[in-house]
């Protein structure tokens, strides 16, 4: 049996007719058209589907799709500032070479995300930690902790810009 | 076409930069498109029912409840599939590959093995039609180890090879006299080394979908490194020209050498859609990645060597087992391979090595980043540091001594060409402070005398090609468009090393343009010149050869049309980034676009360029400098700090070989101190086929890697002298660790994965020996 399912992704308002067992990921992925978030394990083990549900970050192959109703998802599709404007995450991402196969990125994007929106200036322990849930196998994640830090310090000389003018 | 020559200059334009990656724009917005992104109008899902038996004969295999099942399409057993027997892995032109299994067999082999295969409108509804399916076994006695296999009378698993349970021949090599060798040494060295089975853990599970068109035309779109490989063998067991298979492949989310097979999915995907009519998308959960992916050969070794007292070494004689599992796969060249090297690494004139493959009754052995060398290399380093123990030398000093050099006859045969052995080890001698950490205290902290330091040291050398085993060859091909863009067709897979970058790169260096101008085509085998797959760290110094020969020859084009315009001759203009200019007065000139554009009289055109490049071998070195903290307590081994150093001739792009080195340190950390996947040797079932029980490091667990490149010694045969980086850091990473160990707690030990059981085990031993 099929169930409308009404929630919020990247800021648009979906309704989507959904089987009561579907994951939030195979949802994503397979009715909403938005493949950018990744199944590697789809038992919660690698980090691969990270999404952000109400501002948290969940596993979305752990969540199921009608637990998602009235909520508001999001996803690396809507991490760009504009069409043309990257995150400074995925700018970063980019220079640093913390995308290898890319497959482990957007969950490991949207975590980052998550963790310099809670605490702008992070250790290198606080990134390690916070990162720990999602697996990347090609980088040795030396390239990840460069692109969060870089990103970190670039949002921060961008917030104090705006707050000295 | 000749190659270019590599000559010095000092300056270039483009490589040795770390540009932009081209690819990397869509995989940090989720706009890449992997295969299981792809969902055709009416498309089904497949899925493979697998074997609860190691050995068995099959009885009897009923499928009429799963047909019957509501949303079922297609059920398909070996009654059903064609009966061709193939390999796991042809490369072409090479014949070192052993025919041995079927699309379907009425045998299992290994527990885990596909019996049945189903394609219905959902996954859910696939899954639960393999459920209905009914298979009746007669048990056959099955084989778990090679030394159950190699028993005489043991029960044989393949009725094709050599017999005994081997995959084939064993590989013999001999070079001097290893019998006055031994007689002349001073003191010998003997141990036995083996091994776990760990996994390549990329981090996409295998996925393919099929599709045949009303001509009986099958695009097939699948996670592989080896596009023209699948397109061989779909083609050679489905009876079809290579003009209908047209193999498909944009990202993927790694492979590290164990996506070069044609598996058994990517069959029975294919022919449940030609049996349904329908497009067909077969994803592997993560447990099947184990199951039916393949692992690194586990092995035993046997290495015995003669030294003098000034530390050179006068014999080595080394016997190596590999397990390959049910089928042959990369048995053969990663036997061959991994037998060879230990020709070298550490010179030695006498030798004699003897390698053998052979079937157990577990899931299969395939190619992995390593390829029979990391198993070599680990019993080789470690007796190295043995050594140097008992002759009261530093390891370091040992290693340099014996290092190999230029003109020493290779592992493929040849004479190495360069060699950066020597310039790795003394750099990171230096750099990481070698000698001075050395002298200091084991235990830093008086009040914690429970935990230990250690340093360690380990080295490696790699090809950067298959060559003699295999002979590749890499194409390239150049399209100069109207406009004066840049278009490079290449068949080199993009398994997320950078590679298509790095041909950008070396493109835009030899045309003397810039690196934006440069695109890429790739991945689709009815466009791109034909690709032996990117493996054996070959596609910079292979490929990346071809794709300078393809700019050479479209440079020349350029400049001809240049001068026809300028109505001069091609030897008078030089071109210096995407300007034309005479080289007499070199204000006046025109840029790549005028001279391919239209001019009155002369309509604007394309220029082809075209490289092929069949090499012959190269080797780049590296030493691995590791600290390590060994908790005696609970037997913890935390990896601190790796200062890797790498010879790798010419660095194309720095911060993707830094990442190769650096991911593949952390693989290699994984196999050594926690990755093992274990199957049951009474049952034959897979024990921690996940990603909770098979333990990989994770961000919490890498040490700082302050990685160093070096350009050493450039070869000849690569683009201007660049070698290959991608296997290297696995296999010196290995040896550094389990020696670090030993200088923290002076236990030796000789296998893989070190864990913390072990190292309690054995300091428990220690202390009751003392
Ligand atoms: S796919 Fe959800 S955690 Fe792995
Ligand atoms: S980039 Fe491949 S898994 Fe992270």
């Amino acid at each position: 049996m099929k169930q409308i399912v009404e929630l919020t992704i990247n800021g648009d308002p979906q309704s989507l007719a959904v089987e009561g067992h579907r994951s939030l990921l195979d949802t994503l992925r397979e009715e909403a058209g938005l493949t950018g978030t990744k199944k590697g394990c789809d038992v919660g083990d690698c980090g691969a589907c990270t999404v952000i549900v109400d501002g948290q970050p969940v596993n979305a192959c752990l969540m199921l799709a009608v637990e998602a109703q009235g909520r508001n998802v999001e996803t690396v599709e809507g991490m760009q500032q504009s069409i043309d404007i990257l995150h400074p995450l995925q700018d970063a991402f980019m220079r640093h070479g913390a995308s290898q196969c890319g497959f482990c990125t957007p969950g490991i994007l949207m975590m980052a995300r998550k963790l310099i929106e809670e605490n702008p200036d992070p250790s290198d322990d606080e990134i390690r930690f916070g990162l720990s849930g999602n697996i990347c196998r090609c980088t040795g994640y030396t390239k990840i902790f460069d692109a969060v830090r870089s990103a970190a310090a670039e949002i921060r000389a961008v917030r104090a810009q705006e707050e000295t003018v | 076409m000749n190659k270019p020559a590599n000559n010095l200059r000092n300056a270039f334009s483009t490589i040795g930069k770390s540009v932009k990656r081209e690819d990397v724009i869509e995989k940090v917005t989720g706009e890449g498109v992997y295969v299981a992104d792809l969902k055709p109008v009416g498309m089904l899902y497949g899925k493979i029912k697998r074997s609860e038996v190691a050995h068995a004969r099959i009885k009897r295999i009923d499928v009429s409840k799963a047909l019957a099942y509501p949303g079922v399409k297609a059920v398909l057993t070996h009654e059903d599939v064609p009966r061709v027997l193939h390999y796991g892995s042809p490369h072409p032109r090479s014949v070192s590959c052993t025919k041995d299994q079927y699309i379907l067999d009425d045998k299992v082999r290994y527990w885990g093995e596909g019996v049945a295969a189903v394609a219905a409108i959902s996954e859910e509804i696939a899954d639960e039609a393999l459920d209905l399916i009914e298979v009746e076994y007669e048990e056959l006695p099955a084989v778990f180890t090679p030394e159950e296999a190699m028993k005489p009378g043991a029960p044989q698993i393949h009725e094709v090879g050599p017999g005994g349970n081997l995959v084939l021949d064993p590989v013999r090599v001999e070079r001097g006299d290893v019998d006055k060798g031994f007689a002349e040494a001073d003191f010998v060295l003997e141990g036995e080394f083996s091994g776990g089975r760990p996994m390549p853990g990329y981090m996409e599970p295998n996925v393919c979908l099929a599709d045949w068109d009303g001509s009986g035309k099958l695009t097939f779109w699948t996670s592989t490194q080896s596009s023209f490989m699948v397109r061989g063998i779909l083609a050679e067991v489905l009876g079809l020209p290579r003009t209908k298979v047209r193999v498909l492949v944009d990202h993927m989310g790694g492979g590290f050498g164990a996506k070069q097979d044609c598996f058994q999915h990517e069959f029975l995907c294919a022919l449940l859609a030609r049996e349904t009519r329908k497009p067909v998308r077969m994803e592997f959960t993560r447990c099947e990645t184990f199951l039916a992916g393949r692992s690194r050969h586990p092995f035993k070794l046997w290495l015995k060597q003669g030294f003098r007292k000034d530390g050179t070494i006068t014999a080595r004689d080394m016997r190596i087992v590999f397990d390959s599992g049910a089928y042959g796969s990369h048995s053969p060249g990663v036997t061959t391979v991994g037998t060879n090297s230990a020709t070298s690494l550490y010179r030695c004139e006498n030798v004699r090595l003897d390698g053998r493959a052979v079937y157990t009754n577990t899931p299969i052995a395939g190619a992995f980043r390593g390829y029979g060398v990391v198993q070599t290399y680990y019993a080789l380093d470690i007796q190295m540091d043995e050594a140097a123990e008992r002759l009261g030398m530093d390891p370091a000093d040992l290693k340099l001594k014996n290092a190999v050099r230029e003109g020493d006859i290779a592992p493929s045969g040849h004479a190495i060409v360069g060699h950066g052995l020597e310039a790795c080890i003394e750099h990171g001698t230096r750099v990481f402070d070698w000698k001075g950490l050395r002298q200091g205290a084991r235990c830093p902290d008086p009040a914690a005398s429970h935990v230990r330091k250690g340093w360690g040291l380990g080295c490696e050398m790699h090809g950067s090609s298959a060559y003699p085993g295999i002979k590749e060859q890499g194409n390239a091909l150049i399209k100069v468009n109207e406009d004066g863009s840049v278009t490079l067709m290449t068949g080199a897979a993009g398994l997320g090393t950078g590679a298509h970058t790095a041909l950008a790169q070396i493109a835009a260096e030899e045309l003397n343009m810039p690196f934006e101008s440069v695109s890429v085509v790739h991945g689709d085998t009815d466009a791109v010149p034909w690709d032996i797959g990117a493996f054996a760290s070959h596609t910079t110094y292979l490929v990346g050869s071809a794709t300078r020969m393809a700019a050479a020859e479209a440079r020349a084009g350029i400049l001809r049309r240049a001068a026809e315009k300028l109505q001069t001759t091609a030897d008078a203009l030089d071109m210096v980034d995407g300007r034309i200019f005479l080289r007499a007065s070199p204000d006046s000139g025109l840029t790549v676009a005028e001279a391919m554009g239209p001019t009155p009289g002369i309509p604007s055109a394309n220029i082809l360029g075209r490289g092929t490049y069949e090499p012959t071998k190269s080797y780049s070195f590296a030493a691995h400098f590791v600290e390590v903290t060994v908790d005696t307590e609970t037997g913890l081994v935390t990896v601190d700090r790796v200062v890797p150093v790498h010879d790798v001739g010419k660095v194309i792009h720095p911060i993707a070989a830094a990442g190769q080195i650096e991911g593949g340190i952390q693989q290699g950390i994984g196999h050594t101190l926690t990755e093992d996947y274990i199957i049951d040797t009474e049952t034959g079932r897979s024990l921690n086929a996940g990603l909770v029980d098979y333990k990989m490091p994770l961000s919490m667990d890498m040490p700082d890697i302050d990685t160093v490149i070096l350009e050493a010694a450039p070869d000849p045969g690569g683009p201007w002298g660049a070698k290959g980086v991608g296997e290297d850091p696995i296999i010196a990473i290995g040896p550094a660790i389990a020696n670090a160990i030993h200088d923290a707690i002076g236990v030796r030990f000789h296998h893989y994965p070190i864990t913390p059981e072990d190292i309690l085990n054995a300091l428990n031993e220690k202390e009751r020996q003392s």
